[in-house]
């Protein structure tokens, strides 16, 4: 055990507050919950502000960004969870080709006189969530892995979209949810305020009530859990069900925007949701984060992209940068101390 | 041989009567009576494998016994798990902790009974707070209780997970639980050591605990009575106040074992060539700088409670883990540390205590297990010749007297002695020269230990310099030409161990607790 010396004053302030080594960093991060996201949106944020003279602080700009990271911050949030259990979801793309094509036959459109009008909206949770409910049963009873049970998942449901639309655009002539979609309060995009007060609902979940606490227990150690008595098969499928309706309510609103539902929807949107999560700071290995860390994770990935689109960087630069992003912010999350060797 | 009765009486809290348990090829439990009183804090102390663990995981319902029976209170009772012993008011305190690192003091302490901190199914937190400092008031911690548990120090985990224990069982509404704290210094400083004691005796107003620990003198202090615990099975109970230290090491250690029974009379005398030598290794927090050495065809035996060292230096030797100061020779090569190809690639085996997990590839079989480490040698024109990769391991099985229906056979399908076998032949095919051999008969039939001591003497003979940590201390004795005895991080004192001129175990004990 090792005592930091009290003395030194600035000087030991300093170290004890900025870490010199790569572990203590990591520790620092953890501890500090939101806080070195904040700092990465801030230096983001003034790179590029400097980078464009000033456009990227243009107040369309600001609304670009937050209207750009609504939606895959609605998609993190419904992801995360299932992170910080200790598994993973990979239906994400599934799930949300599926809703498309439902969302294109239900809502009004020139192929069939279906009109469910905004029923749309709990039929979407619903599909979602009975895709997180088979995950659940699969991850639970059949005891497969999070991660083969949700990717099997993600070409079922997907092979199921394709099946059903036929890979036809149908275009939405409904146009109630795009209007809310691309609609603005006090110059706030809605859809950023709709992503805020989602990510409140689940954050007070995770921290006020007992479904919450146990989703952390047993991300934390899933057999201390179990012995102290938490039903962690249930919890499992809630969350795996919960996650799943977020994605379908995220797709709903990704159709409308996109004015077009199509079983292709889903394709590319795993990544950049992986990505929200990771650099929010959710650790891999389960147990820690939450819905704000996914939200500012898609905040942060959405900023680094737009700034990148701004100063007219190479599109096949912007993906690596992405990829580097990811490795970078997982090598600071994750604990290694948890997994004993990586697989 | 027992100078007071295992009897319960009207203040017993949990007594066990008769308990036996059998694992494949062991008797962990034979026959053994415990009981425990109000009030009472009873200290139990037995050398590693004496049955204390499985007693005790039977009495919070982790293990189920084969025979015999738990009495609660004069009730008879089956406990099924360890959530059932709880709320018949027995909770234990694990070396390693049960806490959950991610979650704050006052989430573990309500952990799954948070129904009194709700309201409209929300959880108030300062409900929560207030309850967790009240309750941990009665334990005399005064911590902030929104802490994560990884910041707190381990005394003061201690001290949550005893006042969850406290609360629980008073919630489930039993009087004067039963707390098994198992080995809950190991991880204390001395300060804090001091402090858990001084709590500990103010627990005992209301509640009864079980205390279990290789440091004798604090049991001697801090129990009103010992129980001992031999080979599975119970040896006496001492009132402490009428306890001696050298008394009780004497019947931990017992002495009944038959001089041939680790081949002695096979003992060779060792070459003059020093095949290891270790020079000022250290490890910060784990050993002090030490040096010895280790002769051709020596066993030297390595002893001392777990967590004295011994493990963390075979580590570095092996490579496994990096010194912070010294070096290791082995002939005159200086090897680099912290690597474990480059000690496998000078000859230096490793037969490590969990063989399960760490000695052999169990979904390979006995012939590609014995080949894995000199798959060069067995090469024709560049490939792996199938044929040369046959006789080799045919060789070894047989040199070995592995016990295998074929030599495809998975290692997984094999008797806990003949997989240990398998790995000692391992090393002997690749010509190791000096074997770290870390608890060789754990988990092991008598039959097999027999076989592995014969193994063992036959490596010497071959001139194979050995460092071996073994499961008892006679073993140690009987095995070793020397032994090197370690106390908290120290390399105390080193012993001659020739098979005319054995030691006594008791002569040991008193420089290891």
């Amino acid at each position: 055990m090792t005592e930091v010396s009290s003395k030194g004053g600035a000087l030991s302030w300093l170290r004890e507050r900025f870490p010199a080594s790569f572990a203590a960093a990591r520790t620092w991060l953890r501890r500090f919950g939101i806080l070195p996201q904040i700092l990465s949106l801030a230096i983001i944020v003034g790179v590029f502000a400097i980078g464009t003279k000033g456009k990227y602080l243009s107040w369309a700009n600001i609304q670009t960004i937050l209207s750009l990271a609504a939606i895959p911050a609605i998609y993190a949030i419904g992801l995360h969870q299932t992170i910080v259990l200790g598994g993973i979801d990979l239906s994400v793309q599934g799930v949300a080709s599926l809703c498309a094509v439902f969302v294109g036959i239900l809502l009004k459109n020139q192929y069939n006189s279906y009109n469910v009008g905004l029923w749309i909206i709990p039929i979407s949770l619903a599909i979602g969530g009975a895709a997180g409910v088979i995950s659940g049963l699969l991850n639970t009873g059949l005891r497969i892995p999070s991660f083969m049970a949700t990717l099997g998942m993600s070409w079922i449901l997907y092979g199921m979209a394709v099946l059903i639309g036929k890979a036809v655009n149908v275009q939405i002539l409904d146009t109630r949810i795009e209007n809310f979609v691309s609609a603005t309060l006090f110059g706030i995009p809605q859809i950023a305020i709709l992503a805020v007060l989602i990510a409140v609902i689940v954050q007070m979940v995770q921290d006020r009530t007992r479904f919450g606490r146990y989703m952390y227990a047993i991300g934390g150690d899933e057999v201390i859990a179990k012995q102290a008595g938490v039903k962690v098969k249930g919890i499992k499928i809630a969350v795996f069900t919960m996650a799943g309706a977020i994605y379908g309510l995220a797709s709903l609103l990704l159709a409308c925007r996109l004015g077009w539902a199509t079983s292709r929807m889903g394709a590319g949107l795993l990544f950049p949701t992986i990505t929200a999560v990771t650099v929010g700071g959710v650790a891999l290995t389960g147990g820690i984060g939450g819905a704000k860390n996914a939200v500012l994770g898609a905040l942060i990935v959405t900023a680094l992209n737009d700034g990148l689109v701004l100063m007219q960087v190479s599109p096949y630069i912007q993906q690596a940068v992405n990829g580097v992003v990811l490795i970078v912010a997982v090598a600071l999350t994750l604990d290694r101390k948890k997994l004993g060797f990586i697989k | 041989m027992s100078d007071t009765s295992y009897g319960a009486n009207q203040d017993t809290v949990v007594a066990v009567r008769q308990i036996t348990k059998v694992f494949p090829g062991v008797v962990a439990l034979d026959r053994v009576d415990l009981a425990v009183h109000k009030n009472e804090v009873v200290g139990l102390v037995g050398e590693n494998g004496a049955g204390k663990s499985v007693l005790m995981k039977i009495m919070i319902g982790l293990e189920q016994p084969d025979e015999g029976t738990i009495v609660l209170r004069g009730e008879e009772t089956t406990l099924r798990d360890p959530s059932d012993a709880i709320k018949n008011g027995i909770g234990m305190v694990f070396q390693d902790g049960s806490l959950l690192p991610n979650l704050s003091v006052k989430e573990n302490l309500f952990l799954c009974h948070e129904a009194d901190f709700r309201k409209v199914g929300i959880l108030s937190l300062r409900a929560m707070r207030d309850a967790a400092r009240e309750l941990l008031k009665r334990v005399k911690l005064d911590i902030d209780v929104d802490l994560p548990v990884t910041e707190i120090s381990p005394a003061e985990r201690q001290m949550v997970e005893i006042a969850r224990l406290l609360w629980l069982s008073q919630q489930y509404g039993k009087e004067n639980p039963l707390l098994i704290l198992d080995e809950p210094t190991t991880v204390l400083a001395d300060a804090e050591r001091n402090r858990l004691f001084s709590i500990l005796q103010d627990i005992k107003k209301q509640a009864s605990v079980i205390l279990i620990s290789h440091r004798l003198q604090e049991i001697l202090e801090n129990s009103d009575r010992i129980v001992v615990l031999k080979d599975g099975k119970n040896v006496t109970e001492i009132p402490a106040s009428k306890a001696k230290l050298s008394r009780i090491e004497q019947l931990m250690v017992g002495h009944t074992f038959s001089a041939d029974r680790f081949k002695e009379d096979e003992q060779a005398t060792p070459g003059k060539v020093e095949i290891l030598s270790v020079k000022n290794l250290s490890k910060a927090g784990l050993f002090e700088p030490l040096s010895f050495t280790v002769r051709q065809g020596e066993i030297v035996g390595l002893v001392g409670l777990v967590g004295s060292g011994k493990e963390a230096v075979c580590n570095c030797i092996a490579g496994l883990d990096k010194a912070d100061t010294g070096d290791v020779f082995l002939g005159e090569r200086k090897l680099p540390s912290g690597s474990p190809s480059a000690a496998v690639k000078a000859g230096i085996g490793h037969i490590p205590i969990d063989r399960r997990s760490e000695g052999l590839a169990l979904m390979m079989s006995v012939a590609e297990n014995v080949n894995l480490l000199v798959l060069d040698r067995l090469k024709t024109a560049g490939f792996l010749s199938p044929a040369r990769e046959k006789k080799n391991a045919q060789y070894w099985i047989s040199e070995c007297q592995i016990k295998t229906p074929s030599i495809g056979t998975l290692c997984a399908n094999l008797s806990g002695g003949n997989q240990q076998k398998t790995v000692i032949s391992k090393w002997l095919s690749s010509r190791v020269r000096l074997l770290i051999l870390d608890h060789p008969t754990r988990g092991v039939d008598v039959g097999a230990k027999d076989e592995i001591y014969k193994l063992i003497r036959r490596l010497a003979k071959e001139g194979i310099g050995m460092l071996i940590m073994c499961d008892t201390l006679e073993e140690d004795i009987g095995l070793a030409n020397r032994m090197l005895v370690m106390k908290d991080g120290r390399l105390v004192k080193e012993i001659e161990s020739s098979s005319q001129k054995k030691p006594s175990p008791q002569d040991i004990i008193g420089l290891i607790v």
